[in-house]
């Protein structure tokens, strides 16, 4: 555990400082002071039983010692009663001396589980007061607990709560099995999937005479027992130290990296990414590829991959205008995966297969989508020249990093590549730049042009007034203002008739 | 999708895993559209996807619910068949006749079912694209004979205009039906369901050790 924290913080190690100090080839472990994990057993169990023998060996001699002493002092018999003890403290120190040993056990292991915890992710949760852990009977159980685990037990009895009686016997089952399963620590990852689903097993039979063949609250009920269960052994179970999971892990990881040059022709893959929409949908496929890794529960695990299958089948659906099918799907799938290169990927397939409730994985359409992601992990391991359409000396000059596939394969492989077929192939985001910045240099000419013609138009503006007024000014001095003198005349001064008319009437005055 | 175990005992529901084989370009994905949407190279097709589908059955009063699981038919991914067709009850194999290639590649996916799963697995054969009749380059009498001889039943499709494909589906499902009963009558009524529980896991279990094997082998 501790090496690959190290890796991931980037610290550099030497690879043979990680090996087991034995040489038996696998990773040691600085809390097992630099052994792996079956020799520190090997050693620890010698170093104990050694130690047993010596506690053996010094409680004879204690008390061949003492008898020595008694016989000599037989004859002062008076001090036979208050020394005829001494013996029985050779006898007892025994028992000291094993609880001494066990008690260093018990710290050496502390120690051990102390140096993972403080490495494990969810370091940083400490666990809290619990009020339901606190009842369980096994220390190792509850000191694991975290904010996680706490929630997810309320969630769980909140959920029995509405069966009554079975549901607290169901509680009372699923504690048992968690605390039994503590103390199996030493098992290997078979063994522990073997309890796991022995477990599912049992209790979906139990379920099923309950709800008398009702296989809907069964599984309902599973769902809820997994989810309980599942959260509660993560740690314990989630890539054991003694599997080679994490050593596969790394292996994948480089595996992709090494591969980074596969491009999205040479699989064939029928997403455009130049349509936004199906970029989008790739985006969301990798961001839910990856999350993966943070659910604890198998099934929130699988409902991660189908929410990526979902993202894919949207992706290749806008692009190929009809339903996808697996030969469109898996090499999808794979170019999503090398994209993504999603961390602790084969640890979680294993998670998943090993603790996973068995119907869901089978014949759902979740267990379609795991098998598809199997398949996809499957083929990047043994990806070969072949499997691209590509030479053996093409391959191997990619993967060592001499040549890079962009200029070479891009005309043979696509013909349809458009005009920029050199940066088409090598990567779509690429390609996405270099036409989005086209875009933008014509929009910028555009925008250029759309400038000059303005500050031309303010120009005019502004010219206008001034010609309009020097307009005004010449045709006012062409034609200058001629003020015309003319006599002014009474209304009826030119009137001929006047003298023809009757004289106006006087008003008539009556005397009151 | 319930896809709940063989459990129950009165009201059985049965649930069966189905895998497509073929090369690419046989049809695989049209017989299965044309079966569970009843639609060809339709504009209309409502499914996201075409690799997963499932189907719900009735079948002499026995509840069916049939996974269809598509693969990957390109050369490449040969070597992954293992990884799909593990724990199927059938198998569907397709093959274009008016393409000898595809029925060869049949052959070898039959002779690797037949190594990997022995004889628990239902084989069908399926000459697909016999609208296509007047081109055809694989004889009827080959095919049919070929069939009987690995065990397998032979069929001739047309996603097209859509024949024999429900007869293919009805009939594998009910031999199926009758290999799952003769596993529950061989192993006892009281102990088939946990038995047919267990084999998933037993498999799974198997499964790092299978899949490498098989990859080796077709790809040596």
């Amino acid at each position: 555990m501790s090496q690959r924290t190290e890796r991931r913080r980037g610290i550099h190690v030497d690879q043979s400082d990680l090996l087991c100090k034995k040489g038996c080839g696998y990773y040691g472990n600085a809390a097992w002071q630099g052994l792996c994990s079956k020799c520190w057993r090997e050693e620890y169990q010698r170093v104990r039983q050694k130690q047993i023998q010596d506690d053996w060996a010094l409680a004879e001699k204690l008390q061949r010692e003492e008898e020595a002493a008694y016989a000599s002092s037989q004859g002062a018999q008076t001090q036979s009663h208050s020394q005829s003890t001494p013996p029985q403290t050779g006898h007892a120190s025994l028992g000291p001396f094993s609880k001494f040993e066990e008690k260093k056990t018990n710290e050496k292991t502390r120690k051990v589980t102390t140096v993972k915890k403080f490495f494990s992710p969810s370091s940083r949760t400490p666990p809290k007061k619990e009020t339901q852990e606190a009842k369980t009977p096994s220390p190792s159980v509850s000191r694991h607990a975290s904010f996680e685990t706490e929630q997810v037990s309320k969630d769980f009895v909140d959920f029995l709560k509405n069966l009554q009686k079975p549901g607290r016997e169901i509680h009372k089952q699923c504690r048992a099995f968690i605390v039994n399963m503590s103390s199996k620590k030493e098992l290997g990852a078979d063994e522990l999937s073997e309890c796991v689903q022995d477990f599912y097993q049992n209790m979906s039979d139990r379920l099923m005479s309950h709800f008398k063949g009702s296989s809907d609250s069964v599984e309902q009920v599973m769902d809820q027992v997994e989810k309980y269960i599942m959260t509660r052994l993560y740690k314990s179970v989630f890539c054991p130290e003694i599997t080679d999971d994490e050593k596969k892990d790394l292996a994948t990881q480089d595996r992709i990296r090494a591969l980074h040059w596969v491009t999205i022709q040479m699989l064939c893959v029928s997403m455009d990414e130049e349509i936004p929409e199906v970029s989008d949908n790739v985006l969301k496929a990798i961001t839910n590829i990856i999350e993966m890794d943070s659910k604890r529960v198998p099934r929130d695990k699988l409902a991660c991959i189908t929410r990526c299958s979902k993202h894919i089948f949207s992706a290749i659906r806008i692009t190929k205008k009809e339903p996808a099918s697996a030969d469109d799907f898996l090499p999808s799938l794979i170019y999503i995966v090398l994209k993504a290169n999603p961390p602790r990927i084969q640890s979680n397939i294993q998670y998943i297969t090993r603790f996973c409730n068995p119907s869901r994985l089978m014949t759902g359409e979740d267990g379609y989508y795991f098998t598809n992601l199997c398949c996809a992990v499957a083929f990047i391991e043994k990806l070969d020249a072949q499997s691209l359409n590509l030479s053996a000396e093409e391959f191997e000059r990619y993967m060592s990093g001499q040549a890079s596939p962009r200029i070479s394969s891009s005309e043979a492989d696509w013909p349809h590549a458009g005009p920029t077929p050199a940066v088409t192939a090598t990567n779509p985001v690429l390609t996405q730049l270099n036409h989005n910045l086209e875009l933008l240099s014509g929009l910028s000419s555009r925008q250029e042009s759309l400038m000059a013609a303005a500050r031309s138009l303010q120009a005019d503006l502004q010219a206008w007034p001034e010609r309009v007024q020097r307009e005004v000014h010449s045709i006012l001095e062409k034609y200058p203002l001629e003020v015309m003198s003319c006599t002014a005349s009474a209304i009826d001064a030119n009137n001929m008739d006047n003298d023809n008319l009757p004289s106006p009437l006087t008003p008539q005055v009556f005397a009151g | 999708m319930a896809a709940g175990g063989t459990g129950g005992n009165g009201g059985k529901t049965y649930s069966f895993k189905v895998v497509l084989l073929g090369e690419g370009c046989v049809g695989k994905t049209s017989l299965v559209l044309r079966y569970c949407e009843n639609k060809f190279n339709d504009k209309h097709i409502t499914t996201l996807q075409a690799s997963f589908l499932t189907k719900k059955l009735n079948i002499t009063g026995k509840r069916v619910n049939l996974a269809i699981w598509d693969t990957a038919g390109q050369e490449r991914f040969h070597a992954l068949g293992p990884i799909y067709y593990r724990d199927s009850n059938g198998a569907i194999l397709v093959y274009d006749i008016t393409d000898e290639d595809s029925f060869q590649k049949v052959k070898n996916w039959v002779k690797e079912l037949r190594k990997m799963l022995g004889n628990e697995i239902c084989l069908c054969i399926v000459g697909n694209k016999i609208d296509l009749d007047k081109d055809r380059h694989v004889s009827v009498e080959e095919a049919e004979s070929y069939a009987e001889s690995v065990g397998a039943k032979h069929y001739h499709t047309s996603a097209k205009i859509s024949k024999g494909i429900e007869e293919l589906f009805l009939d594998l499902c009910k031999r199926m039906m009758d290999t799952a009963q003769a596993e529950e009558r061989l192993k006892g009524n009281g102990a088939s369901q946990s038995a047919s529980g267990r084999r998933g896991v037993q498999i799974v279990d198997d499964e790092p050790q299978a899949t490498p094997a098989g990859g080796c082998c077709s790809s040596g």
